[in-house]
């Protein structure tokens, strides 16, 4: 036998028994098998637990929601109540058909038909002329920032079939006369049946901007005729909250970062409200470096590049008694957020300055230099985001 | 230095694991704490290749189930998205862990594959607590 | 050093390799499907080397281990996962070896957690973000199990040299 000189420092080992599982001359062969095994199924154990899910956070009475694509956008309903699930039917039909009637895509649509028309009046059902004569208003109001006549220059754009090219500044120039609101001509009958609305020579309208918003000055009522107190519809960037929550708290709305979609500026406390935000990030392309968005200024055919990089507008939502398929302050806001967007950071606050008061709005304006300016009517509503490098400031 | 051995477990070897427990249970809790279900309108599957951002998917807006290929460091994995969730369908790295993760479905979950170098992270909000919907 | 001690250093390097190769045939990761999960019998060596042989010569069969294994793989990027799990683990177990009132398990498990620390440390340098993070806090459990089988063939193997007269003064 070859005898080795000690290894190293080992002098002594500990003998006693292991655990009693095993004594000296044990057989080493029965002892591993003995503890692997109790080991191996200690991992597979963890392994089991690794693949759980935990238990998702804070269990709220669920609402009934759809989530359904309409409008050429992602839409989301949510509704509390024993009237939720009537309430939601209602909702995607009223959306359903509103879309039939405005979407400039579906062929025989009401807008199509006016579109096609050539300048001659076309016969409309309430609804689109009630939307059309707001339209004109809210034109007027913003001079022109808001238009929905600025279809021919958003198609030259390709964003209407997603194939996007820069227009020739010659294109431009010869889309540009086209984009006039005041050509468009409603006239409503006596009785408001058998609205008539008539098109300038060669113009074409897009109610994109303001569908959504329409939409939801629907639901107000909808939600309302089936009894429902509590309830959120998000149509695509437009939101309409219905009471409070179930619990009585305020709707938390956060208001998207326009440079990080996974993050947000600040987050909007509200009741019975419409929020609607515009921004260039969106929906855009880029070409050699330059970014083009979808929000076109109708002043110069380009998109709009006035120091703001979103817009979102406030609102209060009342059921308008009255006339059911009047546009209310879902429309306003869904037209203003665009508007104010074209407008830039000094004219939209001026805007506001002037006709906050009296039409019931507020903002939240997020600037290409790293502002978020919220006024004064929401200050208390708006909690910032943590842990962004925006400056806040409140404006009155 | 004389150095010996002892061979029997003892119970201050359970002291060593009940400390390894706890850690893991405390950064369990901390790391996982974070996650929370957000509205369905805001969970963005964020593709990252050697550490740099390749892709970002906003699940909710996708009407069914989508899929992607994304090639880092030598291999090429696909992923499929849907606003139910994330997964790695195939890929041709090594030991397939991304693969054998499955769906993930909430902010804060991740599927990593070491070999590609290739992370893919849900992310909700950030900044403020959890918010009902998000406009924008 | 003496020849017998600079010859059993080979050895155990190449036992080191071996292991990690064997390691491959025993399919942890269908049970935890996590990157990185394995049994870390390559451990087995250097808790051995640790106590038999001093810090010194067990840190050179680490880097030796890591260094070759990556070479005879083929993937020198796997160096730096074994490298970093490897050196942690080392630390660690020095550190607790030099405590009396722990017996091997402990250390093993000491090592195994550190081990897999090492590794998702690894896993966060090359990703660049903190996705690794989520494996820790299941990694760190499964060490204790896998820490602790290191520890027992460890102390099997060294109550069967006990028997030889490897160990005779």
């Amino acid at each position: 036998m070859i005898y080795l000189e000690p290894i190293g420092r080992i002098r002594k080992f500990d003998a006693r028994p292991l655990c009693g599982l095993c004594f000296k001359g044990m057989n080493m062969k029965k002892t591993l098998v003995r503890l692997l095994v109790p080991v191996l199924a200690c991992a597979l154990g963890t392994g089991s637990l690794a693949g759980c899910s935990l238990p998702s956070a804070a269990a709220q009475s669920d609402p009934l929601s759809a989530e359904f694509y309409a409008m050429d956008t992602v839409m989301e309903l949510r509704a509390y109540g024993d009237g939720a699930q009537d309430a939601l039917d209602a909702s995607q039909a009223e959306i359903a058909s509103l879309e039939n009637l405005l979407s400039r895509t579906k062929e025989d649509s009401e807008v199509s038909a006016l579109n096609t028309a050539g300048g001659a009046a076309v016969s409309v059902s309430p609804a689109t002329a009630r939307l059309l004569s707001a339209s004109l208003d809210y034109s007027a109001l913003t001079g022109g920032a808001f238009d929905i006549t600025i279809a021919p220059v958003v198609s030259a754009w390709g964003f209407t079939t997603d194939t996007y090219q820069i227009p020739s500044q010659t294109e431009l120039d010869a889309l540009l006369p086209l984009v006039d609101y005041t050509q468009v001509r409603v006239r409503n009958a006596a009785d408001g049946q058998g609205d008539q609305v008539s098109l300038g020579a060669g113009q074409s309208v897009d109610l994109g901007g303001i569908a959504k918003g329409y939409a939801s000055d629907r639901l107000v009522h909808v939600f309302a005729d089936n009894g429902v107190e509590s309830g959120l519809a998000y149509l695509g960037g437009n939101v309409y909250v219905c009471g409070s929550k179930p619990d009585g708290s305020a709707w938390r709305v956060a208001v998207q970062d326009p440079d990080d979609a996974s993050g947000n500026v600040g987050v909007l406390s509200l009741r019975d409200a419409f929020a609607v935000t515009s921004g260039g990030y969106q929906r855009y392309f880029e070409e050699n470096g330059v970014r083009y968005h979808h929000i076109i200024d109708p002043s110069t055919g380009y998109p709009a590049n006035n120091g703001l990089t979103s817009v979102t507008v406030v609102a209060a939502a009342e059921e308008n008694a009255g006339d059911e398929s009047a546009a209310g302050s879902g429309t306003m806001c869904d037209a203003f957020s665009t508007a104010l967007f074209v407008m830039g950071t000094d004219k939209a606050l001026d805007f506001w300055r002037a006709n906050g008061g009296s039409l019931g709005f507020d903002l939240v304006l997020v600037t290409d230099d790293a502002r978020v300016l919220v006024t004064k009517g929401i200050g208390s509503q708006f909690e910032q985001a943590e842990g962004t490098d925006y400056t806040y400031e409140i404006i009155s | 230095m004389k150095s010996s051995v002892k061979l029997t477990f003892c119970r201050w070897d359970l002291i060593v694991a009940a400390l390894i427990l706890t850690a893991a249970g405390v950064l369990a809790a901390g790391y996982w704490g974070r996650t929370l279900a957000v509205g369905s309108s805001s969970l963005t599957a964020v593709v990252s290749a050697g550490g740099q951002e390749t892709d970002r998917v906003r699940l909710a807006s996708l009407s069914g189930a989508q899929e992607r290929t994304y090639s880092s460091n030598g291999y090429t994995l696909t992923v499929r998205f849907s606003p139910d969730g994330v997964a790695v369908e195939t890929s041709d790295c090594p030991n397939q862990d991304c693969v054998h993760t499955g769906t993930i479905s909430r902010a804060g979950q991740s599927i990593v594959c070491l070999p590609a170098r290739i992370s893919i992270q849900l992310t909700g909000q950030s900044g403020s607590g959890d918010a009902d919907v998000v406009i924008g | 050093m003496t020849t017998r001690q600079l010859t059993l250093c080979a050895v155990l390097t190449a036992l080191a390799l071996a292991l990690s190769y064997l390691e491959n045939f025993i399919p942890l990761n269908l049970f935890i499907p996590l990157p990185g999960v394995k049994l870390g019998l390559a451990n087995i060596v250097t808790v051995f080397a640790l106590y038999a042989l001093g810090a010194g010569p067990a840190l050179t069969i680490l880097i030796a281990r890591c260094l070759l294994g990556a070479i005879f793989a083929g993937n020198l990027n796997a160096l730096i996962f074994s490298l970093m799990g490897g050196l942690a683990a080392m630390l660690v177990m020095i550190v607790l070896s030099k405590m009396k009132k722990l017996s091997i398990y402990g250390v093993s498990m000491g090592g195994a957690a550190a081990h897999n620390c090492g590794q998702i440390g690894a896993a966060l340098l090359t990703l660049g973000n903190s996705a690794p993070l989520n494996y820790l806090p299941v990694l760190l459990g499964v060490s204790v199990f896998t820490g602790a089988l290191t520890g027992l063939i460890a102390s099997l193997l060294f109550r069967a040299m006990e028997r030889t007269n490897l160990m005779k003064a």
